[in-house]
């Protein structure tokens, strides 16, 4: 075993060995981000001439990601890839890209997330906690979805008790959407809409046709409030270790799989709003601007410091 | 690879030491796993893996349900609820030939159905009918022999914190859907164990109870009903989806101690201790969860798993062979090994191989417990075959003579359980709990 | 040494007994607001994790106290009575060894790196409850002192419970 130990920083390319990253990531294999993760290991591997390998385990199998960010920090692992809200524990100014309507489609969110401008300084604020984000994944765009009947307006979600994720910005959130939010476990959700606990939930299209909520609360309507990124956190000593030209490839080849990962997510969207269509449920468009306006209040609430101002300024400045 | 072979070498040798010499299981697992973790990573990295890796394995809601199922367990048994249920059974078994055994067997099935103990069936049912079976002639190493065969069954008929432990190990199986497909499986183990004691008892000529006058059963069936309720509301409230498991199981230490108050069973002063009773049984069952959340994670980092499924895998490849292979090796493992440990650690090894093949992983979970269930009964290491000889005042010796029919149908069935799907799968699937 | 034992184990009961009945009361808090008041608890679910993984770790310091965790007894009870000592004391000597360096060192990192990350719900540092870990397994360490002295002393074995 001793000659496969995975030293803690990386200097592992000039004796010509291998050095196995490990990817912690909490989704199943056919997942979009663990595909784009395993085209970019292939090709690190290729263009470093075999100086680094990346080992992807899936499905939490490493742990969930609070726990992971941990095992990154001190180089137990190199990589995880983790939820923006997670972040903001380390750097509040994260917290800026999971506000509601901060984002006004996919490429402007990813226009955001890879320009060195807007967020060179904040994916490096977190060095000193041995951390470095090396980029965002697109993650879709959460929409709210129910058992009684189409969403349009604010009005409509009055008295809809819907699942959120736990959060005080949540909370408000979906109140002021018009509507109730109920923090609960994802494996409790089909059971509790079903037994009529709770009328439906808020996510993108893939989990709505994956957990088979389509069959239980059919109407998902187009509210597109939500669309959080996720972020690759690197160990900083070790990405800082790299030689210069690994660093370029990294780069490069992560912003390519980022890009595919888009268009990767767009094809199952794409299908997983048939399966969903087959097993009864109906999309609708809504008034977007009726939400985004009720949502204004929990926008500035959050925005408190002066960089949380300003970061956001620049990102929505992006989107025009 | 050959990291796995070394990591996985240490991992299975340490644990096999430590546990021969009688070391505290969860202390030879989690040596064992630092110890395999040490051959991967700098040792300042292991440790910081493990500690993180045993807090979050315990930091877990749905953990939560066991200690209060225990709770109200030992509530239970200090409220009274066993004779209602015994007496309930009595007049269910009717003039059955052994009826005595008969009700025995239903008073077990039903103790089972609001606690998750078997031990504590055995202990509270076994008392309560040894002498009122003496009284009628039977042989005292039958009567304990059919308490301790049919006990276990309260492991498979929910609650049962042992389908709990498979749920968290397997990654989150749906407790409720294991809960309902317990059922069947559990109801035919009783059901196996009655028609074995019809047969024994009509050879040894045992007379059946006297006919029991109508006010008398319909009182009997009302005394019980507030014991029975309790299931209906908790595995009722957790099928629906009503609410969590974690939060039924609360529910049911509410709903025991109100009812334990108004029999007078229990006085707030008793509380103390009752607490640490549990507290006792508790702590040792999440810190071993906590602990072999440790060496699951090595063997996920290593690739272990793997390692074992190609070398089983390259063996053979029929399914068949490979269920029996496994349920061999659990039901050796069984003999000495309680079945929360054994689950813990074999479900790492074995889930990602039945999944591979297209197992549901409801009915390998109940496949699994139903297995280890059998171990509770074997020697050497039988905490219901201990007890259920206690309480008879018997020695272990005596009974297993008298218990290896019970313990040949219980084989039987486990095979039917694990080759017939339908017997775990239908109920939670009609209930529309799993595809 | 027999009264740090005493003392400890009154302790650690009683914490033990009061963290038992706030998670019974906590849960059953749950329930109560998720339907009677329509409106869930955000902490309370978490609250009660804490408190069950404190209410454990302090429990099982408890139970190596009493020799009461779960083992495969009946090997260790064919070998003579010295040693069966022997195996005894090295086996003490194992749980010292795990809870040194799991527990207490690996516990120390976990609740520095997480001193100042906040939790979810609560919203209070991570760290903190970590720091359950270190506690814990200086609690065993003394535990397991307390039993080698007590088979010094008694010249034989521990009796299993
Ligand atoms: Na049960
Ligand atoms: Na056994």
């Amino acid at each position: 075993g001793g000659d496969e130990k995975i030293p803690a920083s990386g200097e592992a390319s000039s004796s010509g060995e291998t050095q196995v990253l490990k990817v912690a990531f909490n989704q199943p294999e056919n997942h979009p981000q663990y595909k784009a993760m395993e085209e970019f290991g292939e090709k690190f591997k290729e263009l470093t001439d075999g100086a680094y390998e990346i080992d992807i385990f899936p499905n939490e199998l490493l742990g969930a990601q609070r726990e992971t960010v941990e095992l990154v920090q001190t180089g137990t692992i190199q990589m995880s890839i983790v939820a923006g809200s997670l972040l903001e524990n380390f750097n509040e100014d994260f917290a800026v890209f999971n506000l509601p309507y901060v984002f006004e489609s996919a490429e402007h969110q990813m226009s955001v997330l890879s320009d060195e401008e807007i967020v060179g300084d904040l994916y490096s604020s977190l060095k000193d906690q041995g951390l470095y984000v090396a980029g965002a994944f697109h993650s879709g765009v959460r929409n709210v979805y129910n058992s009684k009947k189409p969403i349009n307006t604010p009005e409509d979600l009055k008295g809809l008790k819907i699942r959120i994720i736990e959060s005080d910005t949540n909370i408000k959130m979906m109140e002021q959407m018009g509507g109730t939010g109920t923090p609960m476990g994802q494996g409790e959700v089909y059971t509790a809409i079903q037994s009529g606990v709770i009328d439906g939930g808020e996510n993108n299209e893939l989990i709505f046709a994956n957990l088979k909520h389509a069959e239980i609360s059919p109407y998902y309507s187009y509210t597109n409030h939500l669309m959080l990124p996720d972020f690759l956190l690197i160990n900083s000593q070790l990405f800082d270790g790299m030689s210069e030209e690994h660093q370029q490839i990294f780069k490069d080849e992560l912003a390519k799989a980022i890009d595919h990962e888009v268009e990767m997510w767009d094809e199952d969207a794409k299908k997983a709003i048939a399966d969903a269509e087959a097993a009864g449920a109906t999309f609708n468009e809504v008034d977007v601007d009726l939400f985004r306006k009720a949502t204004e209040p929990v926008v500035q609430e959050k925005l408190t410091s002066e960089n949380a101002k300003k970061l956001y300024e620049k990102v929505r400045e992006a989107a025009k | 690879m050959i990291s796995a072979g070394i990591a996985a070498l240490i991992l299975f040798a340490g644990v096999a030491f430590f546990l021969i010499i009688g070391a505290p299981i969860s202390i030879s697992v989690g040596i064992a796993s630092m110890l395999a973790m040490f051959s991967i990573l700098d040792p300042q990295n292991a440790l910081q893996a493990s500690a993180q890796r045993m807090f979050t394995g315990m930091n877990s809601f749905a953990l939560l349900a066991i200690p209060f199922f225990i709770l109200a367990g030992v509530i239970m048994n200090n409220g009274g609820i066993a004779m209602r249920l015994v007496n309930c059974a009595k007049v269910l078994s009717g003039r059955m030939p052994g009826s005595l055994a008969q009700t025995n067997i239903l008073a077990n099935m039903m103790f089972g159905s609001i606690s998750g103990s078997a031990v504590a069936a055995a202990a509270a049912v076994g008392s309560t009918m040894a002498p009122m079976q003496e009284k009628e002639g039977y042989d005292r190493t039958f009567s304990a022999a059919v308490n301790i065969a049919s006990a276990p069954t309260g492991m498979l008929i929910p609650p049962s914190n042992t389908l709990i432990v498979f749920s968290l190990v397997s990654g989150g199986t749906s407790i409720a859907a294991l809960f309902m497909a317990g059922y069947v499986p559990g109801i035919l183990w009783g059901i196996a164990c009655m028609i074995m004691a019809f047969f024994i008892a009509k050879r040894k000529g045992y007379k059946s109870n006297e006919r029991v006058p109508f006010k008398l059963a319909l009182k009997v069936f009302i005394d019980a009903i507030p014991s029975l309720f309790l299931i209906i509301i908790v595995i009722g409230g957790i099928i629906m989806g009503v609410f969590t498991a974690t939060e039924g199981s609360a529910i049911a230490v509410v709903y025991a101690l109100l009812l334990s108050f108004i029999y007078k069973t229990i006085k707030v002063k008793d509380l103390p201790k009752i607490l640490m009773d549990s507290t006792r049984t508790t702590a040792i069952v999440i810190f071993l969860i906590g602990v072999s959340t440790i060496m699951s994670w090595v063997m996920s980092f290593t690739g272990i798993p793997k390692l074992i499924a190609d070398l089983l895998l390259g063996f053979t490849d029929n399914m068949i062979i490979i269920l029996i292979i496994m349920n061999i090796v659990l039901l050796i493992v069984g003999t000495f090994m309680d079945p929360t440990p054994a689950i813990l650690i074999f479900t790492p090894i074995f889930f990602p191989i039945v999944t591979q093949f297209g197992m549901d992983p409801v009915h390998f979970g109940i496949m699994v417990v139903f297995n280890l269930s059998i171990g509770t009964i074997t020697p050497p290491v039988g905490p219901v075959l201990f007890i259920g000889a206690r309480v008879a005042k018997l020695k272990i010796e005596q009974v297993i003579r008298p218990l290896i029919p019970f313990f040949a149908v219980t084989v039987v069935v486990l095979l039917l359980v694990t080759y017939i799907p339908q017997l775990s799968l239908w109920l939670p699937q009609l209930l529309g709990l799993i595809k | 040494m027999e009264t740090i034992k005493k003392v400890l184990d009154k302790i650690l009961s009683t914490i033990c007994v009061v963290l038992f009945g706030a998670l019974v009361l906590l849960v059953t808090w749950q329930v109560f607001t998720r339907f009677v008041l329509n409106n869930p608890s955000a902490f309370s679910e978490e609250l009660a994790k804490y408190c069950f993984v404190w209410l454990v770790l302090f429990g099982a310091a408890f139970v190596f106290g009493e020799n009461g965790h779960m083992r495969i007894e009946f090997i260790q009870e064919a070998f003579p009575k010295k040693l069966k000592m022997v195996t005894q004391i090295f086996i003490e000597l194992s749980i010292i060894f795990f809870s040194a360096l799991v527990l207490l060192s690996g516990g120390m990192t976990i609740t520095k790196l997480a001193w100042t990350q906040l939790s979810a719900a609560l919203q209070i540092p991570v760290g903190y409850l970590y720091a359950a870990m270190p506690i814990c397994g200086v609690f065993i360490i003394f535990y397991c002192i307390y039993n080698i002295y007590t088979i010094a002393k008694n010249k034989k074995p521990l009796e299993a419970v």
